[in-house]
């Protein structure tokens, strides 16, 4: 057991995991963020993509314990009902949405690239997307919803 | 209303992350349950011993075959899969036991103590041994079935052409690679009955299989679809529903299942191998006189959707033109492979590929362009299809040929090794030559709104989005008066399966009969000229009369046994994808760079959506084409099974062709299947056009694209 | 499920040397993208190190005619890293390919060499850059060249009680260089086979070769013999097809025939030639 002190969507949270915990099975679990879905358990799917310091990892081969004081983010970060954020606009605007399973993931790749990069190229987003699966898409409209939310939002701030 | 591109109505909630798949449900004293799985492909089962692993820690009960208390088998066409194998297993990954722990991790840990002794059979691997060979997977032999499409006379056909041309052609298994793995919840409700939700494409199918399993009559179970992360064909099967259920008969607790993705992969149905041969007669002028059509398919040991595939593939095994003189043979065994089940297009993709290719063939021997060759053949208004059929709506094929005309005519080749290919299909919308109605209802609500009741099961596609749109658009009402309840077989009719590409043609029309009545009634009491809702509501619960009722059941007729005559489908789908391909010869390496995809979808309710369909499908016509190939035993998860990427993505334009369907909803028919079906063709045909060689085995992936070009070198090397 | 385990996370080198040397089936865990998916199928350990809080050896520094690269620098670090980009540019276009941006996030060099796939990305670049390995233990540090440290496919001389810590590689400043693989699917995905090359030329003639081709031999093979019969030899078709032909039947005598050649020595074929063409 391991006490992890780490921020999560920009709060601070404290938690007692596993030594062999996943952060998948952590945030799924124990901190009930089920927007982190589990698609394949080796890496190879993209589906439980999460931010740590601003940059995509794969919850699933992330040990809960390597954490502990470092910045995670979920797609709860981004925004609520009352105020989406500009990507998730986008994506509802593109059809960059079919079944939402890949959904979550995919806003945080796009955002981790939108915060490095404000001009994507389409090869720049695709780059930063190809991590993460989608059987019902196709990606276009995803590339076309990043490409239109890069121009309208300013992720740095 | 219709024809906009309307948000999908549960859009909102998943860019938040917030929709609840079966697997992230939550319930107090929540059991997991998994699968003990044969890891042999045919043997007897001499003994089995639960003993120890009822004695780990936290299991709380072990189910065998022996315990299920009604009918031990289900089936979607026919009822001959062992729920739980007693005494025999046919394939790697068949169901034996459940283990039914307090936490997941007590429940997979029990599954090393079963002890199973099992006495081997000769496993069958392909159909052609299965023919031939004396070991028996059922008693009845190794055929599952055979049907026939005959139509003139294919002999005198071949005598009249010019030309012929004969080829063979075969495909493999894919995964279907939905991204959420099969996963669902039960529980008893407060009467006692059994609720299973779950990522499913059709409740009420797994509401019936759920009672005929338990022995309990079907008002005592409830079927709810969780959000289902995509199906593609492969939640039509049972998957998770009768172990839940089961679980829950015996334990009385909610209890959850969730497959890994290797046991999905293990587990679930497959797209069917087919073997094909095929042959092509044509005279000078390019027409098509005859075609003569051998298929083989390989389709597991068990019948899931084999009988469908194997009519379907016969029925479509021509492509989308008009061909005088047919004889298409079409048979399925039994292997002990994977279950083949239904995958997005029922076999017909496997099959344009074969179609495809010939056309191409047989145009290039007639020094003809390939679009000319389908402009000259391809089915119109008044055309004979191979069942005789003659299709009289809604026949827009030439017009999805005349979009991709201009961009044919002026390609032009960027490199000596790039290439452009054309792909055409039909497609059939609907179950094949069988009632498959839909029926849906409206209701007013006691606190003024109109609810629409649809058990039609949204896959990701977007069906709910489609039936809000018929629906607003034929009541012509504000969308803040209605509400959709969904997905329960407590509150919806049966509609039939997601699949078939038939819920916005079918359930479409059902919503679209539905509310037309709605409409009349809210005409004559005045709603139209100002009259408030509420007060419309509340007249009609005095008057009892709140809910209308909508079905609709496509216009089809059977198939002569012999010769499959007879009209199948009540309308079908049309489609052309034109693809340019960079090959790089040195390395076999294929890049899809640019797809023009035209597709006459009767109408297009929701374009947007429409494209989003296109768009899968040639991704998913990219990874059929050049790079999926499920292994029996090797392909163990999505490490070695490779499903495209962003970065394997071409550009694509898709153009929408409307030629209406009169009796579909605002004459619209499917598209989720047509999305697929043409693209692997048509980038095989481009691979030809980039490098002269002819691939015949899907998928094309790089070593199999190099051995054809030094094939062809060496070919070359020989000629004086 | 992962099985289970107590994991330690060293805040020092010393202490995760002091850690190995005291437990037993301890494992080393830098990024977990190997580790935990083998663990995922069945390989146990009782302990885990997770080395990845050691800032010292996560840098990557200049040393003039060496780079020093910490074993925990990762993929992605290593593709963006300037130093890396002028001396090393086969390296830092290789690591820009291993898997997908989660896992370059996540994978460490010293992690993808301690798990000594052969089809690993950055082992091709490595070779020809003349790659040592500095493994530390309580008793002491030894240094040993890349090609003797793995010893098969997913062997390598690491013992229990060590950390690989640096990787030396010499910078290549000037040359003609680049990676390249051939994968199933455009991206995330494991080569077939990969070539690293550095080439110096001068006045039509070959100075300097340095070539290493990944996934035909054990270990990504570097066919020096050939590389030395390069230099100063005037770069011509005749020389070309020579060397190739040497590098191929070189390889054929390393591996004997496998099936997988019938593809891959074509493509190796044909890409050496281009690449020595440049």
């Amino acid at each position: 057991m391991k006490k992890i002190d780490f921020t999560l969507n920009g709060k601070q949270t404290i938690l007692d995991v596993e030594d062999n915990e996943t952060l998948l099975h952590a945030l799924r679990e124990k901190l009930d963020i089920k927007s982190v879905k589990e698609g394949c358990s080796i890496g190879e799917c993209g589906a439980c993509t999460v931010l740590i310091d601003n940059e995509p990892h794969y919850s699933c081969l992330t040990l809960a314990s390597k954490v502990s004081g470092h910045d995670v983010k979920t797609v709860e970060f981004l925004g609520d009902e009352n105020l989406l954020h500009p990507l998730q606009e986008a994506f509802i605007t593109y059809g960059a949405v079919q079944c939402g399973y890949c959904t979550p993931g995919m806003l945080l790749a796009a955002y981790s690239l939108l915060l490095k990069n404000e001009h994507p190229t389409d090869t720049d987003i695709k780059e930063a997307i190809s991590g993460n699966l989608c059987r019902c898409t196709g990606y276009i409209q995803i590339v076309e919803a990043i490409r239109n939310a890069a121009g309208l939002c300013k992720c740095n701030s | 209303m219709v024809g906009s591109n309307r948000k999908r109505i549960d859009v909102i909630d998943k860019v938040l992350g917030k929709p609840v798949f079966a697997g992230d449900m939550k319930a107090d004293r929540l059991l997991f349950a998994v699968v003990y799985r044969s890891p042999r492909p045919h043997a007897w089962i001499k003994s089995i011993d639960v003993s120890e692993a009822l004695a780990q820690p936290g299991i709380v009960k072990v189910i065998t075959g022996e315990d299920i208390p009604g009918k031990k088998q289900f089936g979607v066409i026919k009822k001959d899969q062992p729920c739980l194998a007693e005494g025999r297993v046919r394939y790697v990954g068949e169901p034996i036991l459940l283990i039914v722990g307090e936490t997941e991790n007590a429940a997979r840990k029990a599954m090393s103590s079963v002890k199973i002794h099992f006495e081997d059979i000769e496993a069958i691997r392909d159909p052609f041994t299965a023919e031939k060979s004396g070991t028996l997977i059922h008693e009845d032999g190794n055929l599952l079935g055979h049907r026939k499409v005959i139509k003139g006379n294919v002999e005198r056909g071949f005598a009249e052409s010019d030309v012929i041309v004969e080829h063979t052609y075969s495909t493999t298994w894919l995964d279907h690679g939905f991204m959420e793995t099969e996963a669902g919840v039960g529980y008893l409700d407060d009467a006692g009955r059994i609720v299973v939700v779950s990522s499913t494409q059709n409740i009420h199918y797994k509401m019936k299989e759920i009672s005929r399993v338990l022995g309990i009559s079907e008002d005592m179970v409830r079927v709810i679809q969780s959000t289902t992360g995509g199906g593609f064909g492969g939640k039509l099967d049972v998957t998770v529903e009768l172990f839940l259920a089961l679980a829950v008969y015996y334990t009385k607790r909610p209890v959850m299942m969730r497959f890994t993705r290797e046991e999905s992969f293990v587990s679930n149905t497959k797209r069917h191998p087919l073997y094909i041969e095929y042959k092509t007669g044509a005279k000078k002028d390019g027409s098509i006189q005859a075609v003569k059509v051998t298929i083989i398919g390989d389709t597991g040991p068990y019948i899931s959707y084999g009988e469908t595939v194997c009519l379907r593939v016969a029925v479509h095994s021509t492509g989308p033109y008009e061909v005088p003189n047919v004889h298409a043979d079409s048979r399925m065994f039994y292997t002990n492979n994977p279950v083949c089940g239904a995958m997005r297009g029922f076999g017909v993709p496997q099959l344009a590929f074969a179609h495809e290719s010939q056309m191409d063939a047989v145009a290039r021997i007639l020094n003809m362009d390939p679009l000319d060759i389908r402009l000259k053949n391809g089915l119109r208004k008044g055309s004979s299809t191979a069942t005789s059929q003659i299709l009289h709506d809604s026949v827009g094929f030439i017009d999805t040929l005349k979009k991709i005309e201009p961009f044919w005519r002026e390609r032009k080749k960027s490199s000596h090794t790039s290439g452009f290919g054309i792909g055409c299909m039909f497609y059939g919308c609907g179950n094949t030559a069988i009632s498959n109605p839909a029926k849906c209802h409206l209701r007013l609500t006691d606190d003024g709104k109109i609810a629409l009741h649809s058990g039609v099961c949204e896959i990701g596609q977007g069906s709910d989005t489609i039936l809000w749109q018929i629906l607003l658009e034929t009541l012509k009402i504000d969308e803040k008066n209605v509400v959709l309840v969904r997905g329960d077989t407590d509150t919806s009719s049966d509609v039939g399966s997601t699949s078939a590409s038939r819920q916005t043609y079918i359930s479409g029309k059902a919503v679209y009969e539905a509310a037309r009545k709605l409409n009349r009634y809210l005409d004559e009491k005045g709603y139209y000229r100002g009259r408030s809702l509420g007060d419309i509501c509340e007249e009609a619960r005095t008057e009892n009369n709140v809910i209308f009722d909508g079905y609709f059941d496509p216009p089809t007729t059977q198939l002569d046994m012999e010769t499959s005559e007879g009209a199948p489908y009540a309308t079908y789908a049309f489609a052309t994808h034109m693809t340019e391909v960079e090959v790089d010869d040195k390395t076999g390496v294929c890049l899809v760079k640019r797809v023009h995809a035209a597709h006459d979808v009767g109408k297009a309710v929701n374009p947007r959506l429409v494209k989003g369909q296109v768009y899968g499908g040639v991704a998913m016509g990219i990874g059929l084409a050049l790079m999926e190939e499920f292994i029996p035993g090797k392909s163990e998860s999505l490490d070695n099974y490779y499903m495209p990427t962003s970065m394997d993505m071409p550009e694509i334009e898709v153009f929408i062709v409307e030629d209406e369907e009169p009796t579909g909803p605002f004459g619209a028919k499917g598209v989720g299947e047509p999305a697929l079906i043409p693209q692997a063709a048509s980038i095989i045909n481009g691979i030809q056009d980039a490098v002269g060689v002819k691939p015949s085995q899907l998928p094309c992936h790089i070593e199999r694209l190099k051995k054809l070009i030094e094939e062809k070198k060496s070919e070359r090397r020989q000629e004086p | 499920m992962l099985p289970d385990f107590a994991s330690v996370i060293p805040e020092s080198k010393e202490d995760a040397l002091a850690y190995l040397s005291s437990l037993k089936s301890a494992k080393i865990f830098a990024g977990g993208t190997d580790l935990l998916v083998k663990m995922r199928r069945g390989e146990s350990y009782s302990h885990i190190v997770d080395i990845t809080r050691i800032r010292d050896i996560k840098v990557i520094s200049d040393h003039g005619e060496t780079i020093n690269i910490g074993a925990l620098s990762t993929h992605y670090e290593i593709s963006v890293n300037q130093i890396i980009s002028e001396k090393a540019l086969s390296l830092a276009q290789a690591c820009g390919w291993v898997g997908s941006p989660a896992i370059r996030n996540m994978g460490t060099i010293g992690g993808n060499l301690v798990n000594a796939s052969p089809a690993a990305d950055s082992l091709a670049p490595l070779l020809i850059h003349d790659a040592d390995v500095v493994l530390e233990s309580k008793d002491g540090t030894r240094r040993m060249r890349l090609e003797d440290f793995i010893l098969a496919p997913y062997k390598t001389d690491i013992q229990p009680h060590e950390i690989l810590t640096f990787i030396t590689i010499k910078g290549l400043p000037g040359y003609r260089e680049g990676y390249k693989r051939v994968t199933k699917r455009a991206a995330w995905a494991i080569s077939r086979l990969s070539i690293a090359w550095a080439i110096q030329e001068k006045g039509g003639f070959y100075k300097d070769v340095k070539l290493a081709i990944g996934s035909c031999t054990p270990m990504p093979f570097r066919p020096r013999k050939v590389e030395d019969s390069l230099k100063d030899r005037a770069k011509d078709e005749k020389t070309i097809q020579v060397a190739v032909g040497e590098i191929i039947d070189e390889i054929i005598k390393v591996s004997g025939m496998r099936p997988s050649f019938v593809y891959k020595i074509p493509v190796v074929k044909a890409l050496l030639e281009d690449i020595l063409k440049g």
